[in-house]
C-alpha cells in the first residue's frame, strides 16, 4: 500500500491529471493549475539557488517581474509571437540575474540578504516610475497569445504550453542538482572553505545558481504576463517574495520534490484567500513561521519519515538548528 | 532651499537614526537582523494612533502609551519568535523574521486596514502645524518635535546604557555572551530586554513621525528599508554608525529629491544600501570585528 504511494506514482499521477484537467474541468480551475504550473518554476528555481547553494538572496520575485515585464512588452509594442517573447523574457531575466550575481558573489548571509533585498525594492521602483516604458503604476494589458495556426484557444495554449514547460524544466533542475553543479552547490552551501579546499570554484558555482534561478523566474514570469493578461508593479512586490519563499520551506528548503509539492498546496491557499489580503498575509507569515518554528525540514521531511520511495541525495539542511 | 531641505532631511535622518538603533542593538547582542523592526515600528504608531485618535488620549501620554506597547510586543515576538531560534543559522532566523513581519502586517491590516476606507489613515497634528520662522528658515513644529524626542530617546538610552545595571549586562552579552553568562547574566533575559527596548524605540519613532505622514500596514517595510541603509553606511553593528548613518540617509535623500528629482527621495535608500555593500561594506566607522555571517 505504501509503496503506490512512492514519489514515482504520485507523479505520473499528478502529470496525467495535470495533462487531461482541461477536458472536464471549468475555465477558473484550469486557471488555477496553470498559476500552480509557474509557481511549480519558481519554486524549482528558488529552491536551487536558497536551498542547495545556500544563498540567503531574494532576487526571485524582481527576476519574475522582469520576465514578465520583457515579454509583455514585447507583445504589446513589436505584436511579437509567443515563441519570441517567452524566449526573451527568460533570457532578459537570466541575463539580469547574472548581472545581481556580479556584486553578491562578494557578499555573503546577512549582507548579501540586505543587497539582494535593495535590489529587489530598486527593481520595483524602475516598474512603477519608468512610465515612457513600463507604464507607471498602472501597469498595461497585454494581447492575448496567438497560437494560429494551431487550433486552440489562448488560455488552453498557455496551460499546455506552461505544462511542457514544466514537464521540462522540473527534470533539468532535478538532473542538475543530482549533477556536478548540484553537488558544488550543496558543499558551498555547508561550508565554504571545505568547497574551497576540494577545488570547488566559488565564484564560478555561486553565478550558476544565480543564472539558473534567474532562467526558471524568468520563463515563470513570461508565462504570467501571458495568463494574467495584465503587468501591474505590484504583482511583483514583497508579497511576492514572501509567497515564493513559503513555497520552498513549507514544501521543504534543500528539497526539489519539496518546492513542487509546496508550489501546489499553496496555490490553493492563494486563491480561497485571494480577495483577502489581510488574511493572505497572516496565513503566508504564520505559515513561514510555523514551518521554519516546527517542522524545518517542510511538508516533504513528514513525507519522507512515513512512507518509502521519496528518497532525495544530497538533503540536509533545515534538520541543523 | 538648502536650509530648510536640511531641516527636513536631519528630522527624518533623527527617525532613521532611531530604527538603527533598535536594529544595532539587537544585531550587536544576539548576531541576528530583524526583518521584523519595520512592522513593529508599524504597530507601534497604530497602538499610538488607538490611543490618540479611537479613545481621544492626550499625544504625549500616546506617545508613552505605545513605547509600553512596543516593549510588551517586543517580549512577546522574543519569546514567540526569537528565543526559539537563536541559535539557528542567520538563514531560519530571517525567514522566521520576515515570516513574523507579514503576520504583523496582515493583523495590523485586519484591525485598522480599513478605518478610514483604503489602507491609509491620517494621524492628526499633535500641536498648530503652521510652520514657524527660526532665523530665516520655516520650521515645522512637528520636525522640531521629532528632533527633540530623537535627541531624548538617544541620550536616554545611552545613560540606560552606561550608568544602569541591566545596561551594562547587554553591553557585557554583547561583548562576550559566554564570559557574560559565567558571570551570572542571565544572558536569555538579556536578549529578551534587548527585543524588547528595539522595539520601544521604534514604536517611539512611529509616534515621532506619524502626524508628518499617513500611518498604512506598508509603511514598516520602507522605514526598515531606511534604517538597513542607515547601519550599513554607518557599519553594521556600530552604534555611532547608526545615529550618523542615520542622520545621512535623510538628509542625502532631502537634498536628492529637492534638486535632482522628488522619485530618488524613494530609492536613495537602495541606492545607498547597493554601493555602500559593493565598496565598502565595513561601511564609515569600519567595524572590525564583522560577524562571519
Amino acid at each position: 500500500m505504501q509503496a503506490l504511494l512512492a514519489r514515482r506514482n504520485i507523479v505520473a499521477v499528478g502529470i496525467i491529471v495535470f495533462a487531461i484537467l482541461p477536458t472536464f474541468a471549468n475555465a477558473y480551475i484550469v486557471f488555477v493549475a496553470n498559476l500552480a504550473l509557474m509557481y511549480i518554476l519558481l519554486s524549482v528555481g528558488l529552491n536551487m539557488l536558497l536551498g542547495y547553494a545556500g544563498q540567503l538572496a531574494f532576487p526571485n520575485a524582481a527576476l519574475f517581474g522582469v520576465g514578465a515585464y520583457t515579454s509583455g512588452l514585447l507583445r504589446l509594442e513589436f505584436d511579437l509571437p509567443y515563441w519570441i517573447t517567452l524566449p526573451a523574457g527568460a533570457a532578459f531575466a537570466t541575463l539580469i540575474g547574472l548581472a545581481i550575481a556580479l556584486p553578491a558573489l562578494r557578499l555573503r548571509g546577512l549582507y548579501l540578504a540586505l543587497a539582494t533585498i535593495a535590489f529587489a525594492q530598486a527593481a520595483l521602483w524602475v516598474f512603477g516610475h519608468w512610465n515612457s516604458v513600463t507604464y507607471g503604476g498602472a501597469g498595461f494589458r497585454v494581447p492575448p497569445m496567438d497560437f494560429s495556426p494551431l487550433p486552440i484557444d489562448p488560455p488552453t495554449g498557455i496551460y499546455y504550453l506552461s505544462l511542457i514547460i514544466v514537464l521540462v524544466a522540473v527534470p533539468l533542475g532535478w538532473n542538475i542538482v543530482r549533477s556536478r553543479i548540484g553537488r558544488a552547490w550543496v558543499a558551498l552551501r555547508e561550508s565554504e572553505v571545505a568547497a574551497e579546499t576540494l577545488g570547488i570554484d566559488l565564484t564560478r558555482y555561486k553565478a550558476y545558481a544565480y543564472v539558473v534561478s534567474g532562467l526558471y523566474a524568468g520563463t515563470a514570469g513570461a508565462l504570467f504576463s501571458a495568463l494574467l493578461g495584465i503587468v501591474t508593479p505590484e504583482s511583483f512586490d514583497l508579497f511576492q517574495v514572501i509567497v515564493h519563499f513559503c513555497m520552498v520551506i513549507v514544501g521543504g528548503i534543500g528539497s526539489l520534490w519539496g518546492g513542487v509539492l509546496g508550489a501546489v498546496i499553496l496555490v490553493g491557499l492563494l486563491e480561497v484567500l485571494r480577495t483577502f489580503r489581510d488574511l493572505q498575509e497572516i496565513a503566508f507569515g504564520g505559515l513561514l513561521l510555523f514551518t521554519v518554528l516546527v517542522v524545518p525540514g517542510g511538508a516533504i521531511a513528514m513525507i519522507k519519515r512515513y512512507l518509502p520511495g521519496w528518497n532525495e541525495p544530497l538533503r540536509r539542511i533545515g534538520k541543523k538548528r | 532651499m538648502l536650509a530648510y531641505l536640511l531641516m527636513s532631511g536631519i528630522a527624518t535622518g533623527a527617525l532613521y537614526a532611531m530604527m538603527a538603533i533598535g536594529l544595532v542593538l539587537v544585531y550587536r547582542s544576539t548576531g541576528h537582523i530583524n526583518f521584523s523592526h519595520g512592522e513593529l515600528f508599524m504597530f507601534g504608531g497604530f497602538i499610538a494612533y488607538t490611543f490618540f485618535v479611537i479613545l481621544g488620549v492626550p499625544y504625549f501620554l500616546s506617545l508613552i502609551l505605545a513605547v509600553i506597547g512596543g516593549f510588551v510586543l517586543g517580549i512577546l515576538s522574543d519569546r514567540a519568535v526569537y528565543r526559539p531560534l537563536i541559535k539557528a543559522p542567520p538563514l531560519t532566523m530571517v525567514l522566521a523574521t520576515v515570516g513574523f513581519s507579514f503576520f504583523l502586517k496582515g493583523i495590523a491590516r485586519y484591525f485598522w486596514g480599513s478605518m478610514e476606507g483604503g489602507d491609509y489613515v491620517a494621524f492628526p497634528a499633535a500641536m498648530d502645524p503652521s510652520p514657524i520662522p527660526i532665523g530665516s528658515i520655516m520650521v515645522f513644529p512637528q520636525q522640531l518635535l521629532i528632533l527633540a524626542g530623537a535627541i531624548v530617546f538617544v541620550v536616554g538610552f545611552t545613560i540606560f546604557f552606561r550608568m544602569t545595571r541591566a545596561g551594562k549586562m547587554m553591553q557585557a552579552t554583547s561583548e562576550n555572551p559566554t564570559a557574560a553568562y559565567l558571570s551570572g547574566i542571565r544572558v536569555e533575559r538579556v536578549y529578551t530586554l534587548t527585543w524588547g527596548a528595539g522595539s520601544a524605540i521604534a514604536a517611539a519613532a512611529a509616534v515621532l513621525m506619524a502626524p508628518m505622514t499617513l500611518l498604512s500596514p506598508d509603511v514598516g517595510f520602507q522605514l526598515l528599508l531606511k534604517a538597513f541603509a542607515a547601519t550599513v553606511l554607518g557599519g553594521l553593528g556600530s552604534m555611532p554608525g547608526a545615529i550618523v548613518g542615520g542622520l545621512l540617509v535623510g538628509i542625502l535623500e532631502s537634498l536628492g529629491g529637492g534638486y535632482v528629482h522628488s522619485g530618488v527621495q524613494d530609492v536613495s535608500a537602495f541606492i545607498v544600501i547597493i554601493i555602500v555593500l559593493i565598496l565598502r561594506p565595513a561601511g564609515i566607522f569600519g567595524v572590525r570585528n564583522i560577524r562571519d555571517t
